[in-house]
């Protein structure tokens, strides 16, 4: 942009928008969204209240929250499978340390999304530092931190099945506040986290590395970019993002657990993928994650409810949504589909280009 | 390279040493263990775990990746358990689940290696997909009126105190060996998956190849599926969940390089041996079953960081050893031209 200083800076900033690299994807998720809404509505009419979606985004808060943090670390060419044992290991320590320690709960909460950091350093460390495959060090991560979970149930005095529960109002609190008594405190955190997401990853020169390191590694180390920090920045970044959604989860269920994180983490990568991420590195967006992660909720939410899907059958749509796109795009992006759609029609191709 | 050499070298036998030492700390911390029906019992009880992995090490020798292996075993599972239960002749019933198997296989090899698509991602939405299907089949209720006569099976022993399935697996697991090592076609995997480009250049068909890998990777699991259903006898809609993980952590634990074209599916069948038996020994040294998941994790993390920091200083070293020698090159061959 800073070749043609004569433009006005509106249309600098419209053209910025319209040309970033990850718009037309995110257009065509908001057109996904948009059918969801009208499909799900004209089917049943429950389905168009704010209320009901925010409630049902309660329970998939670990897609929204982790999915935008997980996009960094895929744009470097990893991919994080722990994170939903993080989760659970920040909820049961937030229990333990505030029932068995007596630690006051902000500070039990401060602490577990300290630990959550450790761990995700940990594993940063390996991968960036030690060259394992991430795939493998977070598989071996997501065994230790729950299993960590459960040890750290055990120092506990109630039995782990239970839950620890009976926390402080003011904790409990945190997430009944509603602003202006529709929006539940859980979305705006999850619009902050958006933000700081959007910020880091396209306007700082910490989201230029980020990029950098997953496009070329070794280009990136040549011009000075110290590409294993940044790579193991960003495990740091997907676990604090789980411990939040532990902090968050412990105080909307009351309870502590260790298996909280259930097991979201193939929702997550969907919703990355969904996203305009390249699991190869690379390409990303948290604009568009986001985005992915909030249609796959209103799939989640709407199928059962207007078209009486059993809860359990969701995993074929979702498994469908992800095979059908990733099949898709691979279709559009074979240069031989590319010659072909630029033969036909001249004018895609400058479009295009 | 003498056989005893080869031997010494392989990856697998450092994973087997690995599986000796668990056995011999755990023998010395309670020698009630160093019997032969215990150690037997951890063989036993890692068959459905040695298949899966084995068929998973294929996926992973190509450079791919397979996780939807527990969904696709379960889903087998599932269909063969409610066939039998209804009365079905056992044979078509196999049949059938095999021929599942042989289909998710082909939709994978299509997405994989037709479609280009990422290998993980793709498995991940079939993953999706078989576990759904799944619950269509099996629904809340869970499959348990299976014969007693298909349940007895699971119980015969053919060596020892060894399971009929777990020797079989191991006779399985051999014959695949030796086809991988000894035929032209078996090698292509590990050629495909150490170099795609080096191998279509030298007229290997890497498509295909990458197919066929995920075709046996899904019988592989399909037969885990049938041998599940037996020796368990209940099939519910969660059977087989997380098995994806195990499956690639007994490869991983086995000397299976996750980028390709290294190592066997013997060392695949240990790191199933090891994956099972974790819990069953941590029983015997006093732990309580809490402690599965943090030991699996730590192993793990263990064994790849070290495999990692050694393969890095051995590749150094050869690049040194690589510099030393051309500049002695450079060096002579100066002085032959003065």
């Amino acid at each position: 942009m800073s070749q043609n200083p004569a433009k006005p800076k509106n249309e600098v900033s419209l053209r910025r928008w319209t040309k970033g690299p990850n718009f037309r994807w995110n257009l065509f998720l908001v057109a996904l969204l948009a059918a969801e809404c009208i499909v799900f509505g004209i089917a049943n009419p429950k389905f168009l209240s704010l209320t009901r979606i925010f409630t049902s985004a309660n329970s998939d808060l670990p897609i929204w929250y982790i999915s935008i943090f997980v996009t960094f670390v895929m744009i470097t060419g990893g991919i994080d499978i722990q994170s939903c044992a993080i989760v659970g290991l920040t909820s049961i320590i937030i229990g333990v340390a505030w029932q068995d320690f007596g630690l006051n709960i902000w500070i039990a909460a401060l602490l577990a999304i300290l630990v959550a950091a450790a761990c995700g350093a940990l594993s940063g460390f390996f991968v960036a530092y030690c060259g394992v495959q991430a795939m493998v060090v977070t598989l071996g991560g997501s065994f230790l931190y729950s299993g960590l979970g459960l040890l750290v149930s055990t120092l506990s005095s109630t039995e782990a099945y239970k839950g620890i529960s009976g926390f402080p109002d003011s904790f409990k609190a945190l997430t009944k506040i509603k602003l202006f008594g529709v929006v539940p405190l859980q979305i705006l955190i999850f619009l902050v986290m958006l933000g700081i997401a959007y910020l880091l990853l396209h306007r700082t020169k910490y989201g230029r590395k980020v990029f950098l390191v997953g496009v070329n590694p070794s280009a990136a180390e040549y011009s000075g970019v110290n590409s294993r920090r940044v790579v193991m920045s960003t495990y740091i970044l997907s676990a604090l993002a789980a411990s939040i959604t532990g902090v968050v989860m412990t105080s909307q269920l009351g309870t502590a657990k260790a298996d909280l994180g259930g097991n979201f983490t193939m929702t997550i990568i969907t919703a990355c993928v969904l996203g305009g991420t390249l699991s190869t590195g690379g390409k990303g967006s948290a604009i568009g994650t986001a985005l992915a992660a909030v249609s796959i909720t209103l799939l989640r939410f709407g199928m059962p409810l207007c078209f009486n899907v059993n809860k359990q059958y969701l995993d074929i749509p979702i498994g469908m949504l992800l095979v059908v796109v990733v099949v898709g795009r691979a279709i559009a992006s074979n240069p031989m589909v590319v010659a072909k759609v630029a033969k036909r029609f001249p004018a895609a191709k400058k479009a295009a280009g | 390279m003498s056989v005893e050499k080869k031997i010494l070298k392989a990856r697998e036998t450092t994973s087997f040493l690995f599986l000796v030492a668990l056995f011999l700390i755990v023998g010395i911390i309670n020698p009630s263990f160093l019997t032969p029906s215990n150690i037997s019992a951890c063989f036993n009880t890692s068959v459905v775990y040695t298949l899966i992995a084995v068929g998973m090490a294929f996926a992973i020798f190509v450079g791919e990746i397979d996780v939807s292996v527990g969904s696709n075993m379960g889903l087998v599972a599932a269909v063969v358990g409610t066939m039998i239960q209804n009365g079905s002749n056992w044979l078509v019933a196999f049949l059938v689940g095999i021929l599942i198997g042989v289909i998710v296989g082909l939709v994978n090899g299509w997405g994989v290696a037709v479609m280009k698509v990422p290998s993980l991602i793709f498995t991940l939405g079939t993953n999706g997909i078989l576990r759904g299907l799944m619950y269509l089949q099996v629904g809340v209720e869970q499959v348990n009126q299976l014969p007693k006569a298909f349940k007895d099976i699971a119980s015969m022993t053919l060596i020892g105190s060894f399971t009929i399935y777990y020797c079989c697996a191991v006779v399985l697991t051999i014959i695949i060996h030796y086809l991988l090592t000894n035929t032209r076609r078996g090698r292509y995997f590990i050629a495909v998956g150490d170099n795609v480009g080096g191998a279509e250049l030298v007229g290997i068909p890497a498509t295909r190849t990458k197919v066929l890998a995920y075709v046996i990777c899904g019988v592989l699991s399909a037969v885990a599926g049938i041998i599940f259903c037996s020796r368990i006898g209940i099939v519910t809609s969660l059977s087989g969940n997380g098995y994806e993980m195990k499956a690639v952590a007994a490869c991983v634990l086995g000397g299976i390089s996750l980028s390709g074209g290294v190592g066997s599916v013997i060392g695949a069948g240990i790191g199933a041996v090891i994956m099972a038996s974790i819990s069953y020994l941590l029983v015997f040294m006093g732990f309580s079953s809490n402690y599965d998941n943090a030991i699996t994790g730590v192993i793990l993390i263990t064994i790849v960081v070290v495999d990692a920091l050694m393969q890095r200083r051995a590749a150094v070293r050869n690049r040194h050893a690589r510099l030393a020698a051309r500049t002695l090159a450079a060096v002579s061959e100066k002085e032959g031209e003065q």
